[in-house]
């Protein structure tokens, strides 16, 4: 165990803004859950915590290796981003291909009559008896925003947690948990299904910053005084 | 970059696409995942049947569980009892085979047995020949996986800091995750329902009618993982080995320690590159496919 200083209190802030850009980026994730792996809905066919985990967990990879190399922490957290933006963006676009040539379906959005970026229709496009399908332009770009939101958080929370104890494995691991529980939290306030910005259950994110400054605040202090004393 | 690291590299990416297609396979055979959902149904609304039905969790926490027995069991092979490298992890592969079997057989004799007032069966040859088969594919998926986990963790020039097994399991979640959003819509929108018109998602008013008829016979789940691993599967690598690769190439091609800059910037150009041709690929479906008859509404497409 170890006290809390002001050097502590700088990481569990650090801890805080980082769970809050997870939570909110598991916002911007277009998912449509089960549905969606019907082609029934819009978005990617899986829930928004495992994908959310997924790209921000392997940004979380990209960032570990980069502090192994240097304590610029814009550095950090700009590798984890886009780590986690490529894989994102590397299922999203395969996700479109299984869709399109695999399910023989236009990408279509079934919140909005036209695509916010591309201004193109899509209640023609949307299968009879479906709420839309596939990943379409809108949904795509705000994906890339998602994963570039969990992945930064993730990065910056490890950063915190390494530059305490200098365990990547401790901080690795208590990083993931911390993570886990800020998409979690996201996802019981967008209630399992979200086609990203411009959907909506998107104007739902003010609620989840006062859920995730809790737990963030909680769980950071507590992950800084027991991985402190490693 | 020097020609032993991307030898390393590319090896990474081939394991990875390996990897995702047998994950991708494993899930379909087992019938986990979203599209499991209409299996459950299925029965319920009168349609019992002889697919496998080991929903055991989402599919990233399972394989994150896999990979990490693997890695675990492989890295305590080889530093405490100074192992060859190969053969820990082809054991600790077997050892997160032998896990997943555990769970699948539970699964499905659990699920199946709740869903007894549907006349819906537990039958002894499905769990014979489909688990083993399930198994089988675990233990490619983690092997796979151990393997990139190693060479990240011992033999590239710059080691990851991460330990082996936290490696494995980050890779085991990111495969489940890419495997869930990408071969499994293959599964679920297209092999489940065959019986519909090409071309478009699940109707609602279908959901649960799932098909029960193979080419010859009745459909198991080994004649859903063969339809499957001819798109669903090799495209669920082709996502993970892009993601392994790429996210792994631009902390090749440039020192991080010097170039981060550069690490960064090349991973933002990919990043475009890739929404670009998403959105080329979005009109190229508009333009092939066209609206859909059925559409009555007045917004002109």
């Amino acid at each position: 165990m170890t006290g809390i200083d002001a050097t502590s209190v700088m990481y569990i802030i650090e801890i805080i803004i980082g769970g809050l850009l997870v939570a909110i980026g598991v916002h911007f994730v277009p998912v449509g859950g089960a549905p969606a792996a019907m082609a029934q809905a819009t978005g990617v066919g899986t829930g928004t915590v495992q994908l959310a985990a997924g790209s921000g967990l392997t940004g979380l990879l990209a960032a570990g290796l980069m502090m192994k190399m240097t304590d610029n922490i814009i550095l950090i957290v700009a590798s984890g981003a886009v780590g986690a933006m490529i894989m994102i963006d590397a299922t999203m676009l395969v996700g479109n291909w299984v869709y399109i040539f695999g399910v023989g379906t236009p990408p279509a959005s079934a919140k909005v009559n036209y695509d916010p970026i591309t201004k193109l229709p899509q209640p023609p496009y949307m299968a009879p008896g479906t709420v839309g399908q596939g990943i379409p332009t809108v949904c795509y770009v705000s994906g890339t925003i998602g994963g570039l939101l969990g992945g930064a958080g993730g990065s910056l929370i490890y950063f915190a947690l390494l530059s305490i104890n200098g365990n990547p494995g401790l901080s690795g691991i208590f990083a993931i948990g911390i993570f886990l529980v800020n998409a979690v939290l996201a996802s019981w306030n967008i209630q399992g299904t979200i086609e990203g910005f411009h959907d909506t259950k998107f104007k739902r994110w003010p609620r989840v910053v006062q859920a995730a400054l809790l737990a963030s605040a909680i769980i950071g202090v507590m992950a800084v005084m027991i991985t402190g004393g490693a | 970059m020097d020609a032993f690291s991307m030898g390393l590299l590319a090896a990474m990416g081939a394991l990875a696409t390996v990897a995702g297609a047998s994950e991708d396979i494993e899930s379909d055979v087992g019938s986990q995942s979203n599209p499991n959902s209409q299996v459950q149904l299925a029965a319920q609304v009168g349609f019992p049947h002889r697919i496998y039905n080991k929903a055991i969790s989402g599919e990233p926490p399972s394989n994150a569980l896999w990979c990490a027995v693997a890695a675990g069991t492989a890295m305590v092979l080889i530093e405490k009892f100074a192992m060859p490298a190969l053969l820990s992890i082809a054991l600790g592969a077997a050892v997160a085979a032998l896990f997943n079997g555990v769970f699948s057989t539970t699964a499905y004799m659990g699920r199946n047995a709740s869903q007894a007032r549907f006349n819906q069966y537990v039958f002894l040859d499905v769990l014979r020949t489909h688990t083993t088969t399930i198994m089988a594919h675990a233990w490619i998926t983690a092997f796979c996986i151990t393997c990139i986990s190693y060479i990240m963790a011992y033999v590239l020039p710059m080691t990851h800091p991460f330990p082996m097994p936290l490696i494995a399991m980050i890779w085991g979640l990111a495969v489940g995750a890419i495997g869930s959003s990408t071969g499994d819509v293959h599964y679920g929108a297209e092999r489940e329902f065959q019986n519909t018109a090409f071309g478009a998602g699940l109707n609602t008013m279908d959901s649960g009618h799932i098909v029960r008829e193979a080419e010859a016979g009745v459909r198991s789940s080994i004649d859903n993982a063969w339809f499957c691993a001819k798109f669903g599967g090799p495209a669920t690598g082709m996502a993970f080995g892009l993601t392994v690769f790429l996210d792994n190439w631009r902390a090749t091609i440039f020192d991080p320690a010097t170039q981060g800059v550069l690490v960064v910037a090349t991973g933002i150009v990919i990043v475009i590159i890739l929404n670009i041709y998403n959105k080329m690929l979005e009109n190229y479906a508009r333009k092939k496919y066209g609206p859909y008859p059925e559409y009555k509404g007045d917004i002109e497409a």
